[in-house]
């Protein structure tokens, strides 16, 4: 049962707002303002606005860690207030909840600028936080010494697929019976001049914006932020009276073990078919698709043929949409963040919109949503994460048990 | 062949599955098994060893990225347009 939700995104830090852009179509791509694009070519991004972490209430070790660490600090801030856990944990609970969020790259940015000190300012050292900031578990030990969560607690990685893959694995250890719940999600600030960089020289980003499913696109946005839920057994919940915000029903994941960047339709189909198997729905049960979405050429033909093989006949009468046109692509932490988008779609009965689909591809001839959200019963949905590397995590999800 | 189109064989040859392929000017770059990430780092290999930038998008079909011919012909024209007075940098 999912009974918190945290976010961070370019559209807003908070659930609330960022379900409200989502609602109006929003977007949280814009002109870079927090590093210097002047000899790049790719000079926009979905960039978190209006984030000082002294201004979130966060403690002063997360004050001091790598920003990764301060979303993750924040969207788990949120997840478990919602949760009414009482914080932090209590002795009995606490080695029976787990903390797993993951990130792609960890603290980058915070590697970039001691490598910056070293080699260019020539400085004999960097500061002395440098490594705990930037190792990729240091978000998910900053949450866990937050809320004293002393179960299994570690980041994850596969890329733009590591909080499906974070989410998928909490909720195995709650049905194996190895704790009763745990934060899961992932949380994701490369952006600074070296990662853009690293970007560009691979060719797949585009300069104009985000564009899924459309004849125009031209390649994906890079993004940042956290999504973080609070994942609980089900028995665990009702005993405390805890509001449920959905259901997570189902979780496939596979690897395409065939290229680091063209993806397969039978690798990311058997993802989803696996999370619908293990949901227990029929592919007709599904409402709406929360689409991995990046707006590459590749990535968008696949996934669509990828849903027509898995959903059949029935694939004309989902709602699909990918939410990256407004929030643009934010990494290890997408899934996490869309992941609350989909679980909002079932709450509220509503499908975000496509934004910037005017045009679609002739080969992307699905309902992806365009350009307005619409009023429409979500009972169950699906969320999608296909990572480089051909890593694929499927989520589906459920409204809570009547 | 003259040295840009000697040079850039040289590159395509570094990144092809099956070096011993002939390759002309005429020979689309399709024939020599070259993936989009492949296409990458020749792209960036040519500009490093020309000291240029080249425009190139892996989403967008590029005419210039046609044949070899047709890069070596893209290659010349940004050299001449970098060296040309008061071009920007």
């Amino acid at each position: 049962m999912v009974t918190g939700q945290g976010v961070v995104t370019p559209l807003g830090t908070g659930v609330d707002k960022f379900w409200a852009a989502l609602k109006s179509g929003a977007c949280g791509i814009r002109e870079v303002q927090n590093f210097d694009v002047e000899d790049l070519y790719i000079t926009i991004a979905g960039e978190v606005p209006d984030f000082d972490p002294r201004e979130r209430d966060l403690s002063r070790q997360l004050i001091l860690a790598d920003k990764y660490s301060q979303y993750a600090g924040c969207a788990a801030k949120e997840a478990m207030t919602q949760s009414q856990l009482e914080m932090p944990l209590k002795d009995d609970d606490s080695y029976r909840a787990a903390c797993v969020i993951g990130s792609g790259v960890g603290g980058i940015t915070t590697l970039e600028t001691s490598y910056k000190m070293l080699f260019k300012e020539n400085k004999r050292a960097t500061h002395p936080l440098t490594l705990l900031k930037a190792i990729g578990s240091s978000a998910s030990a900053h949450v866990s010494i937050e809320y004293g969560i002393k179960g299994p607690t570690f980041g994850v990685v596969s890329a733009c697929s590591t909080a499906a893959h974070s989410i998928g694995l909490v909720y195995r250890m709650i049905r194996e019976g190895g704790v009763d719940l745990g934060l899961a999600g992932a949380s994701e600030a490369s952006l600074n001049w070296g990662t853009t960089r690293a970007w560009q020289a691979m060719r797949v980003l585009s300069p104009d914006g985000l564009f899924p499913f459309s004849k125009q696109r031209n390649g994906t946005v890079l993004a940042e932020g956290s999504g973080i839920l609070m994942l609980e057994e089900y028995e665990h919940a009702k005993a405390r009276g805890a509001l449920i915000l959905a259901e997570l029903m189902g979780y496939g994941t596979t690897s395409d073990a065939a290229d680091m960047v063209n993806p397969s339709i039978e690798g990311a189909s058997t993802a989803m078919q696996m999370a619908l198997d293990d949901s227990g729905l029929a592919a007709s049960d599904i409402d709406y698709v929360n689409a991995h979405g990046t707006a590459t050429a590749v990535n968008d033909i696949n996934e669509t043929r990828s849903i027509k093989r898995v959903f059949g006949g029935h694939a004309n009468d989902l709602s699909i949409s990918s939410t990256k046109s407004m929030h643009g692509h934010c990494l290890g932490a997408g899934g996490g963040i869309e992941a609350v988008a989909t679980i909002k779609a079932i709450g509220e009965n509503y499908v975000p919109p496509t934004m910037g689909l005017h045009e679609p591809d002739p080969e992307c001839d699905l309902d992806y949503t365009p350009n307005a959200g619409k009023e429409r019963e979500v009972n169950y949905a699906m969320s999608n994460s296909f990572a480089f590397g051909g890593l694929n995590a499927v989520l589906v999800f459920g409204p809570p048990p009547a | 062949m003259d040295e840009v189109a000697t040079k850039i064989i040289e590159i395509l040859r570094k990144n092809m599955k099956d070096p011993s392929k002939t390759i002309t000017l005429e020979t689309p770059l399709s024939d020599l098994e070259i993936e989009s990430l492949d296409l990458a780092v020749i792209v960036f290999d040519i500009e490093d060893t020309f000291g240029i930038e080249i425009p190139y998008n892996a989403n967008e079909e590029v005419e210039a990225f046609a044949t070899v011919g047709s890069v070596v012909d893209r290659v010349k024209s940004i050299i001449s347009e970098s060296k040309a007075p008061g071009a920007a940098a």
